[in-house]
C-alpha cells in the first residue's frame, strides 16, 4: 500500500486482497465437498443445485463442479506470483491471471442464478457449497455471498502480483481490509454457525458412540473388576449390550461353589467411567449352565420374552 | 464372548436359540445392577402375557354372513360379525368380501372377544428402497436379513400412488400398503409421502445437546410379522452402532436422533391418539424407519421421524388402523418390574415418566 490518499489506498488494498481470498474459498469448498463424499462413500451424496438435474447427470456434474473449483482456485493462486514486498509488481502471465479472474466472476454469477433457482424449486435443500456444513436450506445469505464473491472477482481483474504487506501503518489498513471482508463473508455464510456448533459439540451420552473395546478396557482397570476378578471363570464376556448411557458386560463365574453370572454396568464416558456390579447365582437349569438343549432353551427364552411384555392402559 | 457384530446383534428372529435366551435374560441381569424404580404412587407393573388383548390373527377357514371361523395360534375361533363390522380388503367393504384362505387381523369389540369390530384381510406393506423398476412392478430392498420384495402396481392404483410417490425410480424410497399375494404385494395405498431425496442423501440429523429427551415423540409404523419372536417385540431405529444392525439396508442418518438401545431392551410405546401404551422388548432394527423423516397425521401432526416399527397385532392392539400406516406415538425406555414372576393378569397402571433417565443411583460403584 503506497497510495497517500486513504480512499485510494483502501480501494487498492481491496483489489489486491481478492484473488487469494477467492482462491482460498474455492479450494476450501472443493475440499469440504470431497470430505462429504469420502464420509458418505458416494458422489451421489452431494447437495445443492446438482439436485435440480436428472439423476444420470448429477454425479458427473458434482465431479465437474468440484474439479472446476479446485482448478480455478489453483489458477488464481499461481497467476498471482511473484511474491514480493512491493505492490504494483507486474504479473508473470497477466493474460492468464485476467482469464482466471474473469472465470471466477462468471462462476459466481452462475452460482447466484443456480442458488436462486434452487431456492425456488427445492427450498428444503442446502446449497452444498461447503459439503456437510451447507445443509441449511439455501437462503438469501448464500445468494448474497455468491454475488459478493462475483463482485470481488470482478474488481480484482486489474490487481497486480501478490506482495507481502508493508511493515508500516499501511499493514494495519491492509489487515483491516482483510478482516472486514472475512467478517462480511462470515455474516453471509450460514456454514459458520454450523462449524462453530460442531467445534464445541459433544454428543449426549445416550447418543455417543463408544467402541465396546474401550468399555472392556475401562472395566478391567476398575476397582470393581479387581474385586470380582476371582469369581470370573472365563476370559471373554458371554454378553455385552448397551442401554442409553450404560454398557452391560456379563461374565460367567462361581459364587460359593455355585454357577453364577457377574454383571458389570460401565458408564459410557471417555474418562473415569462409573462401574457397578452385581453377582447373580444361576439355577441349575439356567441357560448359561446348560446350554446344550436348544429346543428347551428356545421355549424358555420365548416365555421369558413374553413375560417382558406389559400392557399399560391409559389413566382414567 | 458373544460377538456383538454377529447373530445376537441382528435381531431376535435370526438369533439362535441360545442367543434368544440370552437376549431374554438381559433385562433380568440389568435389573440386578440397576433395580427399576417403582412407578408413581408405589405402583408396580405386573408382567403380562404377550397375547394382545382384543386382537386375533389367523387364516379364514369358513365364512358366513354372520360368523367367520379363523385358525390362529390358539386354534380355531368363531367370530361373530355384527352389522357394523367393517372389513378392509384393499378398500373398505362389508364382511361378505371375506373368503376362505384369507389371512386376517381382527380387532374385537372391547369386552367381547368373539365379536369383530374391524377386520383387515390379506393386508401387507412394503417399505424400503427401490432397486429395480419394471413397467408395472418394483423390486424393493427392505433390509439385509429380509428378502427383496416384489411390488405390483395395478394400473388403476398408479395415479393414486404417484400423487404421493412421484419418483418410482431406483434409489428412491417407497412405503406402500396393499393386498398380499403369493410372493408379491399389490400396492393400493401410499402409507406416507415420498421423501424428496434419494435414500443415500438422507439429511444429517441436527446436533443434540444435553441429555436426550426423556420421551421421544414421532410416528409408529407397522410391518408384516415374520415369526413368533418378531410378533412379540418392537423394531427400534437406533440400535447401538457397535452391534451393527444387520437389517439396515443402507446408511441412514436417523431422524430424529434416538438414544441407543440394544435388542432385548424394553421400550414403552404409547399411541397418542388412543392413549394406549404397551411395553415391548426390542426385537430388532427398524431397517427403513431411520431414513424416513415423515410425520404422522392420524391425530394432529406428529414430530418428524419414525420412532417404532410394530408388528401388525401389536399395532392394532394399540389402537392403530393398518390402512392408515401409522399413529402418533411416543416412546420411552420401559423396565422390568421388580420381582416379576409368572405371567399374570394385566394390571391397569398409568405410564411412568422419566424412564429414559441416564440410570439410577448406583449402590456399588467405582
Amino acid at each position: 500500500m503506497t497510495s497517500p490518499e486513504l480512499p485510494a489506498a483502501l480501494w487498492t488494498d481491496l483489489q489486491d486482497v481478492q484473488p487469494p481470498l477467492i482462491a482460498a474459498i474455492l479450494i476450501g469448498g472443493c475440499l469440504a465437498k470431497l470430505g462429504r463424499v469420502l464420509r458418505s462413500g458416494s458422489v451421489d451424496a452431494s447437495l445443492g443445485p446438482t439436485q435440480l438435474f436428472p439423476l444420470r447427470l448429477r454425479r458427473p456434474l458434482a465431479m465437474l463442479m468440484c474439479a472446476f473449483e479446485m482448478s480455478l482456485g489453483l489458477a488464481l493462486l499461481v497467476t498471482m506470483f511473484p511474491v514480493g514486498t512491493r505492490s504494483g509488481a507486474a504479473l508473470f502471465a497477466p493474460r492468464a491471471a485476467t482469464g482466471a479472474r474473469v472465470a471466477a466472476a462468471t462462476f459466481f454469477l452462475v452460482c447466484v442464478a443456480a442458488l436462486a433457482e434452487l431456492r425456488g424449486r427445492r427450498p428444503d435443500l442446502g446449497c452444498g457449497c461447503f459439503g456437510d456444513f451447507s445443509t441449511q436450506p439455501a437462503g438469501w445469505r448464500s445468494i448474497a455471498r455468491a454475488a459478493l464473491l462475483a463482485g470481488a472477482a470482478l474488481i480484482s481483474i486489474e490487481s497486480p502480483a501478490l506482495y507481502l504487506p508493508p511493515r508500516n501503518h499501511g499493514a494495519l489498513l491492509f489487515l483491516g481490509v482483510v478482516c472486514a471482508e472475512l467478517a462480511l463473508i462470515a455474516v453471509l455464510s450460514p456454514e459458520v454457525s454450523e462449524a462453530l456448533l460442531r467445534l464445541g459439540y459433544t454428543a449426549p451420552c445416550e447418543l455417543r458412540q463408544l467402541p465396546a473395546e474401550r468399555t472392556l478396557a475401562a472395566l478391567r482397570r476398575s476397582r470393581q473388576w479387581r474385586k470380582h476378578a476371582h469369581a470370573i471363570t472365563t476370559e471373554q464376556p458371554v454378553d455385552v449390550w448397551r442401554e442409553l448411557c450404560w454398557r452391560y458386560v456379563v461374565y460367567p463365574g462361581r459364587l460359593d461353589g455355585q454357577d453364577a453370572e457377574v454383571v458389570f454396568a460401565v458408564q459410557l464416558k471417555r474418562r473415569r467411567p462409573m462401574v457397578e456390579t452385581a453377582v447373580l447365582p444361576l439355577a441349575p437349569d439356567c441357560p448359561a449352565a446348560a446350554p446344550g438343549h436348544p429346543g428347551a432353551a428356545q421355549d424358555r427364552g420365548h416365555q421369558e420374552a413374553m413375560q417382558l411384555s406389559t400392557v399399560v392402559y391409559p389413566p382414567p | 464372548m458373544v460377538v456383538q457384530r454377529g447373530d445376537l446383534a441382528c435381531c431376535v428372529r435370526c438369533a439362535g436359540p441360545t442367543s434368544a435366551e440370552r437376549l431374554a435374560r438381559r433385562q433380568l441381569l440389568k435389573a440386578a445392577v440397576h433395580p427399576p424404580a417403582p412407578g408413581p404412587l408405589g405402583q408396580v407393573r405386573t408382567a403380562g402375557t404377550a397375547a394382545f388383548p382384543g386382537v386375533l390373527t389367523g387364516t379364514v377357514l369358513d365364512t358366513s354372513p354372520q360368523v367367520i371361523t379363523i385358525c390362529g395360534p390358539d386354534g380355531e375361533r368363531r367370530i361373530a360379525l355384527p352389522p357394523g363390522a367393517v372389513v378392509w380388503k384393499g378398500r373398505m367393504t362389508d364382511p361378505t368380501a371375506l373368503e376362505s384362505g384369507d389371512s386376517v387381523v381382527v380387532r374385537t369389540h372391547p369386552g367381547q372377544r368373539s365379536v369383530a369390530d374391524r377386520i383387515w384381510a390379506n393386508v401387507g406393506r412394503v417399505t424400503g428402497l427401490i432397486v429395480e423398476r419394471d413397467r408395472e412392478s418394483l423390486l424393493v430392498d427392505v433390509g439385509r436379513t429380509t428378502g427383496r420384495q416384489a411390488v405390483l402396481i395395478p394400473p388403476h392404483a398408479l395415479g393414486r400412488l404417484q400423487v404421493r410417490f412421484p419418483r418410482l425410480e431406483p434409489g428412491y424410497l417407497v412405503d406402500f400398503i396393499g393386498l398380499r399375494g403369493r410372493g408379491f404385494l399389490e400396492a393400493l395405498v401410499p402409507a406416507t409421502s415420498q421423501p424428496a431425496y434419494r435414500a443415500s442423501e438422507a439429511p444429517a440429523p441436527a446436533a443434540a445437546r444435553g441429555h436426550a429427551a426423556v420421551r421421544v415423540a414421532g410416528s409408529a409404523v407397522w410391518h408384516e410379522t415374520t415369526g413368533p419372536a418378531d410378533a412379540d417385540g418392537v423394531r427400534y431405529p437406533a440400535l447401538d452402532p457397535e452391534t451393527a444392525c444387520l437389517e439396515q439396508p443402507l446408511a441412514g442418518a436417523g431422524c430424529p436422533r434416538l438414544p441407543y438401545l440394544s435388542v432385548g431392551s424394553l421400550l414403552e410405546v404409547r399411541n397418542e391418539c388412543t392413549g394406549r401404551a404397551r411395553v415391548l422388548p426390542v426385537s430388532g432394527c427398524a431397517a427403513t424407519a431411520q431414513i424416513f423423516c415423515d410425520r404422522c397425521v392420524t391425530c394432529g401432526t406428529s414430530p418428524r421421524g419414525r420412532v417404532a416399527d410394530l408388528p401388525t397385532a401389536s399395532f392394532v392392539a394399540l389402537g392403530g388402523d393398518l390402512e392408515r400406516g401409522c399413529f402418533n406415538a411416543t416412546v420411552s425406555l420401559g423396565s422390568l418390574s421388580p420381582g416379576s414372576g409368572p405371567p399374570g393378569p394385566v394390571a391397569p397402571v398409568s405410564v411412568s415418566s422419566g424412564a429414559l433417565s441416564p440410570g439410577p443411583v448406583p449402590t456399588e460403584r467405582s
